[in-house]
């Protein structure tokens, strides 16, 4: 039978029509879309069983807690631990993106040995235990010579458990020069070390406050403890509170404030010294406090009244006498006013000048250790440790004068001068450092003056990092020995930055440590170990779990339970009777640091002629500036206005910019006397004319593609400006000029 | 306020920002990609493709220096009710139903898997708050790890927007019905972005419950589609008639001029009028 | 004008012009026509029934792929063992979320050791105890990602018993054949057994439609007077008498579908 065409249509048809009266083509397409909905690179997040761990953020000073919600092993989201006395469940951007930091590309996964050149990010993998006999080695070799003290240490912190540990690392081996990275807090503590004789924390009772007083500082823009001031900020705003910002540039802070004052940059004590003036002029201050409980008044008054008047001070400042008087009378006469300072988020120290003049307002007002005014407070005394018993080397190197300068007969009660290092390292032809650790800090990327920073850097023949990312410093380092984050390890939390109620925090393992990394507790102890003797004898612990749990005694419990320790109702030191200086007395004119509180202003670089502008910092919550760089989601916060593509913009006032012929988003090169960079204007009338502002924080030259080589880096612009009084950077600006590209 | 069958009182979630406690901060950004797997891109600077179910802009009140003022506008999605209850503009036009509105909650939804990236809902979304995947989401190298399973992960070519995490509100009924209840009190469902706010700007509850916090701030008036009775507090874009459930408060009053389109002769009105 | 017909008729006229050999040839044409339609339709019954066969018995085959579960597990043998039935092992949390199948913690409770006689627990605890290495079992009911099911709304909300969805699995003492859809990558249990997708028992299906049937009938039932005009109510109630439960407008909060809101059961 011939099938012919008639024949194998027919066939067909047929076979469509039962294809149609069978599942088929019904069922396959239901399959299609699905198969369409599966595409195998959009992952399937696993369940699993929920569980919360409580812990401590240390990504700032700030130290909230959080709360870590975990599926399984896998930890899902960071929130902020309800019942916190820091956050009571606020969280910031940054520490919620914590995750990110834990398991992203920039983790360092396993210790590394530079291979190559420095900087040039050749790197080989080398077990724990080679890397810490490669450490003790050279350490031992360093002090069989006899210079255990060209050993030095840089750590963002000098509290809690694990910083004294480097430090106690330092002093058995003989090196006094273990320092700890600059804030505001350096010239607070000097502040009060010279006017309360007392060595203690600046904590501020903004909670009970209802007058603040602000020289710069962007109370919401990061500075103290971010989430706290968030926090204490919005009862501000239900109660009444006035704020009174004072700053050249309308930061977030300004424009929330009752009133933001324009100040010359840099004329903050100034000011501070000319509200002083109106206040004791017209006897607003606490008489009591200032008769009964003040050394030094006198002379000090003679000194206000004579120099500091509000039209002098006016023409310094650029703001109007007028402003000036009703300034000081409604500070003076508010019931519980504060007075503040340290510019943007408190990471670069102000002269002692500025500094003492706001303290001693503080003072007029009679609100030291006061309810609603600064404290002086001291760290919960947990860390008692065995005495150090120095062998006849270690004594010989603490003998030796601090290479960063602090402590010396120029500076003698400057606790730490890190910025002064490199002058050191560069002045003789031998480099008096040796071998340097750093931990927890990213001098490379925050220290002004990148360039001089790196050069003298390369002089320094063996560097160790124990950074948990590649950063800046890492990237440059001989050796990383990467430090379990801190979602990954125990640690003591001490007092969050600026608080008046000694805070203990415990940060806890929220997940095991995702990579080949190591506690760097657990590694200073078996770096001790290692070297044996008398540096080893005075680590008898046998791991930093053991040491913090010993350390933390009887606490350690309800640490583990609570996630903190508060000691509620904690009084402050008495204000009468809490002063050690010589006197017994809050000593507004110190003669021994032979210290006049008065206006210097500070000298910073650059020819007005060549430099026409000012270059100013500015700080925003959304650009972390610390050690730790945006992770990816806050990078997608930084606003179109200030980071198109690769290019960050500075802020200029339309005055300005008219007269130079520069328009919106214009290309141009920002020079300073330190260096130059190509940047784009951004029109902002909440500048004063004449300034530009650059934003803190960008221009990572390390980490990953979220992070790098976006923006400019301020530090590379600026240098470091020495403060005759305390020998502290308090360079609040560079001047500069600004070219068409 | 509706009865049914099972006499269940309709709820209508909604949230009030106070923008003067509102610092800026973008907690509330970050804490809405967290929760819900938003993805992220190497260079986010282009804001018509970031992702950002949250989005906090920046207002200024357009004077010269030194009387400049800025303030901050967190804009989750506004889970527009329309001018007929669930008449949001998205939902009028999406071809697929890939977005519903619910009755019972308020809530506007998106249901990924139906969604086919026409984009006719971001074009009708008069506050932006409609994203679109452009491309498919890259975790580097173990991110995925992080990631929530309470949030289907997207795909490119859908869109996506806020949901008032409601996921939290599945995951909080769960627990209620553990416990042998089928009412949720106001602090079991809250927002990721209520949550973190360390201002406390963001409050989050349902506006025709009497006792929340939500109502209690706004006073929403039934008669005239939820407009607030609270003279400081205002809705974006009032007169469209979108009918929003997030509310504002400022006593700023340029800030609450600034949330509608308003003419210059009309700069003087103090009280939005409500047109259509 | 010469018209086809005419032409037709010319060579027909032609063709009979000539006698006896175009007549045959006529009536040979005549059966051949008979026999071409026979053809068809044969063909036609051929095509169908190929079709039919391969839709109904060759594709099933083709698209499921059979795989072992890791361990035979004996259901009957376990439920007698414990005291809960099913909620000993598949369990709630506190939080309200669904256990699902077994971790192995659960199983170490009693298998810490070898227990009878079977050579899959012997297997069992070897390679997965001992080792400390999770079952990687096969889930039948395993839906898709953008599903929301809460295990807790079905059994303690409206305490449903679990062989309404999951059939006598409890009463096997072997699990059965996972027989995975190739282009899916699901369990034919989604599906359901049959290819045609019909179903005798409620636990035969678990696609979103048997889902929704259920929901229609006992679920979340909300009267919206909002959205329909009182003629469409009219209609709606008329409906009704004539074929109850089958109209399905009016119900549920979802304003496009007037069903249940799609994020009751999607994330």
């Amino acid at each position: 039978m011939k099938i012919g065409r008639r024949g194998f249509l027919s066939f067909v048809i047929g076979g469509a029509a039962g294809t149609a009266l069978s599942p088929l083509p019904w069922k396959l397409t239901d399959d299609s879309s699905i198969w369409t909905q599966m595409w195998p690179w959009t992952p399937v997040p696993e369940d699993g069983e929920a569980s919360y761990v409580n812990s401590v953020c240390t990504l700032c000073p700030g130290h909230c807690g959080i709360t870590v919600r975990k599926i399984d092993n896998r930890a899902v989201k960071i929130e902020g631990m309800k019942g916190h006395p820091v956050n009571n469940g606020g969280m910031c951007l940054l520490g919620l993106s914590g995750l990110q930091l834990l398991y992203g590309p920039m983790r360092v996964k396993t210790p590394l040995k530079r291979t190559g050149k420095r900087g040039q990010g050749r790197w080989e993998k080398i077990s724990w235990n080679d890397a810490v006999s490669e450490v003790v080695e050279k350490l031992r070799d360093i002090r069989s010579e006899g210079h255990p003290q060209t050993v030095g240490f840089i750590s963002g912190s000098d509290r809690g458990t694990v910083s004294r540990l480097f430090e106690r690392f330092l002093t058995a081996y003989g090196s006094p020069n273990f320092m700890r990275m600059p804030s505001v807090r350096d010239s607070y503590e000097l502040t009060q070390y010279l006017m309360q004789g007392v060595q203690a924390l600046p904590g501020f009772d903004f909670e009970n406050t209802d007058f603040v007083l602000s020289f710069g500082s962007g109370l919401i823009e990061g500075w103290g403890s971010p989430v706290r001031m968030s926090r204490v900020h919005s009862a501000w705003q239900s109660a009444g509170v006035k704020v009174i910002q004072i700053e050249p540039r309308l930061s977030n802070t300004a424009a929330k404030s009752d009133k933001w004052i324009p100040i010359n940059p840099g004329t903050e004590a100034a000011l501070a010294m000319g509200l002083a003036h109106v206040i004791v002029k017209e006897s607003l201050y606490d008489a009591d406090f200032i008769e009964n409980y003040v050394e030094g008044f006198f002379d000090w008054k003679n000194l206000v009244i004579d120099k500091y008047s509000p039209d002098t001070v006016a023409s310094i400042t650029g703001i109007d006498s007028r402003t000036i008087v009703v300034l000081a009378r409604g500070f003076a006469n508010a019931s519980k006013p504060l007075a503040v300072c340290g510019r943007g988020n408190g990471t670069t120290p102000v002269s002692l000048d500025e500094c003492m003049a706001v303290h001693a307002l503080n003072a007029l007002v009679g609100n030291i250790n006061k309810k609603g005014g600064v404290w002086a407070v001291s760290e919960p005394d947990y860390i008692n440790w065995p005495e150090i018993e120095m062998d006849a080397k270690a004594a010989a190197g603490m003998q030796h004068e601090r290479l960063d300068g602090a402590g010396s007969k120029t500076y003698p009660f400057t606790r730490y001068l890190l910025p002064r290092l490199p002058e050191t390292i560069d002045s003789g032809e031998k480099n008096p450092l040796q071998a340097l650790f750093v931990s927890g800090a990213n001098p490379l990327y925050t220290h002004p003056d990148t360039r001089a920073v790196r050069n003298v850097f390369d002089k320094i023949p063996f560097v160790v990092s124990f950074s948990s990312y590649m950063d800046e410093t890492a990237q440059n380092a001989d050796l990383i020995l990467p430090n379990h984050i801190y979602l990954e390890r125990y640690e003591d939390v001490p007092t969050p930055a600026g608080m008046i109620q000694p805070v203990i925090g415990l940060s806890k393992p929220v997940v095991e440590p995702q990579f080949d990394t190591r506690h760097v507790g657990d590694v200073i102890i078996q770096m001790a170990k290692g070297l044996g003797g008398s540096v080893a004898k005075t680590f008898p612990w046998d791991s930093y779990d053991s040491c913090l749990k010993e350390t933390l005694g009887g606490r350690w419990n309800s640490l583990i339970e609570e996630g903190f320790w508060e000691n509620n109702g904690a009084m402050p030191p008495f204000f009468g009777t809490s002063y050690e200086t010589a006197s017994g007395k809050f000593e507004l004119i110190n003669k021994d640091a032979g210290s006049i509180p008065q206006f210097k202003p500070v000298s910073i670089e650059g020819d007005e002629k060549d430099y026409p502008l000012l270059l100013i910092p500015y700080d925003s919550i959304r650009l972390a500036s610390g050690f730790i760089g945006d992770p990816p989601f806050v990078m997608k916060t930084v606003e179109d206005s200030i980071l198109k593509g690769k290019d960050v913009f500075v802020e200029l006032n339309p005055k300005t910019a008219r007269k130079q012929g520069l328009g919106e988003g214009q290309r141009v090169v920002l020079t300073t006397p330190k260096g130059k960079a190509e940047v784009r204007v951004h029109l902002f009338e909440g500048i004063m004319p004449g300034l530009v502002a650059l934003p803190r924080g960008l221009g990572h030259t390390a980490g990953d593609e979220y992070l790098a080589g976006k923006g400019i880096n301020f530090n590379a612009l600026i240098g470091p400006v020495e403060d005759p009084d305390s020998g502290l950077d308090t360079a609040w600006g560079i001047r500069a000029k600004l070219e068409k590209a | 306020m509706k009865e049914g069958r099972t006499h269940k009182r309709f709820q209508k979630f909604g949230m009030v920002i106070d923008l003067d406690k509102c610092t800026g901060c973008g907690s509330c950004m970050v804490a809405c990609m967290a929760e819900n797997n938003v993805p992220f891109r190497k260079d986010e600077s282009n804001k018509l493709l970031s992702i950002t179910w949250m989005r906090v802009y920046q207002l200024t009140n357009g004077m010269p220096f030194p009387e400049t003022d800025v303030c901050y506008l967190p804009r989750p999605c506004m889970q527009c009710a329309g001018q007929h209850e669930g008449h949001s503009p998205c939902v009028s036009v999406c071809p697929a139903i890939a977005t519903d509105y619910s009755m019972e909650s308020g809530i506007v939804s998106q249901i990924y898997t139906r969604c086919f990236g026409c984009r006719y809902c971001m074009a009708s979304c008069p506050y932006h708050a409609r994203y679109f995947n452009w491309w498919d989401p890259i975790w580097p190298d173990g991110m995925e790890k992080y990631l929530s399973p309470n949030v289907s992960p997207r795909m490119r070519g859908v869109v996506e927007k806020c949901s008032f995490c409601f996921h939290r509100y599945q995951l909080a009924k769960d627990r209620a019905f553990m416990e042998g209840r089928r009412e949720l009190q106001e602090d079991e469902y809250q927002t990721a972005c209520t949550q973190a706010c360390p201002a406390g700007a963001i409050t989050f509850g349902d506006l025709n419950n009497p006792k929340h916090a939500v109502s209690k701030m706004v006073e929403p008036d039934p008669k005239h589609s939820g407009r607030p009775k609270n003279p400081v507090a205002f809705r974006l874009l009032e007169r469209l008639g979108t009918n929003p459930k997030v509310y504002y408060l400022s006593s700023r009053q340029w800030v609450r001029h600034a949330g509608d389109n308003y003419l210059e002769n009309e700069k003087k009105v103090k009280k939005p009028v409500q047109h259509g | 004008m010469h018209t086809l017909d005419d032409h037709a008729k010319d060579i027909s006229e032609d063709a009979a012009g000539e006698a006896g050999p175009n007549s045959s040839l006529e009536m040979n044409l005549k059966e051949q026509d008979t026999g071409a339609g026979g053809t068809i339709i044969l063909f036609f019954i051929l095509g169908l029934f190929a079709s039919l066969v391969v839709g109904w018995i060759v594709f099933p085959k083709l698209l499921y792929s059979k795989k072992k579960q890791p361990i035979e597990f004996n259901h009957v043998l376990h439920v007698e063992a414990v005291d809960n039935g099913c909620e000993s092992c598949h369990f709630f949390r506190e939080d309200g979320t669904f256990s699902g199948a077994p971790k192995l913690d659960q199983c170490i409770d009693c298998h810490e050791e070898i227990q009878g006689i079977s050579p899959d627990e012997i297997k069992f605890v070897e390679e997965y105890v001992s080792k400390g290495r999770e079952v990687p079992w096969l889930i039948y009911s395993r839906q898709p990602d953008c599903v929301f099911f809460s295990h807790a709304a079905h059994i303690k909300g409206a305490r449903m018993d679990c062989v309404a969805c999951h059939g006598h699995i409890g009463e096997s003492e072997s699990l059965k054949v996972y027989e995975e859809n190739r282009i899916t990558g699901y369990s034919r249990d989604i599906w359901g057994k049959s290819i045609g997708g019909f179903k005798k028992n409620t636990w035969d299906r678990m696609k979103m439609d048997d889902c929704a049937e259920c929901h229609r009938e006992n679920a979340a039932n909300i009267e919206r007077t909002d959205v329909q005009t009182p003629t469409q109510r009219l209609i709606d109630h008329m409906v009704n008498l004539v074929s109850p439960g089958t109209s399905t407008f009016g119900k549920g909060g979802s304003v496009q579908t007037e069903r249940d809101p799609c994020f009751a059961c999607h994330k």
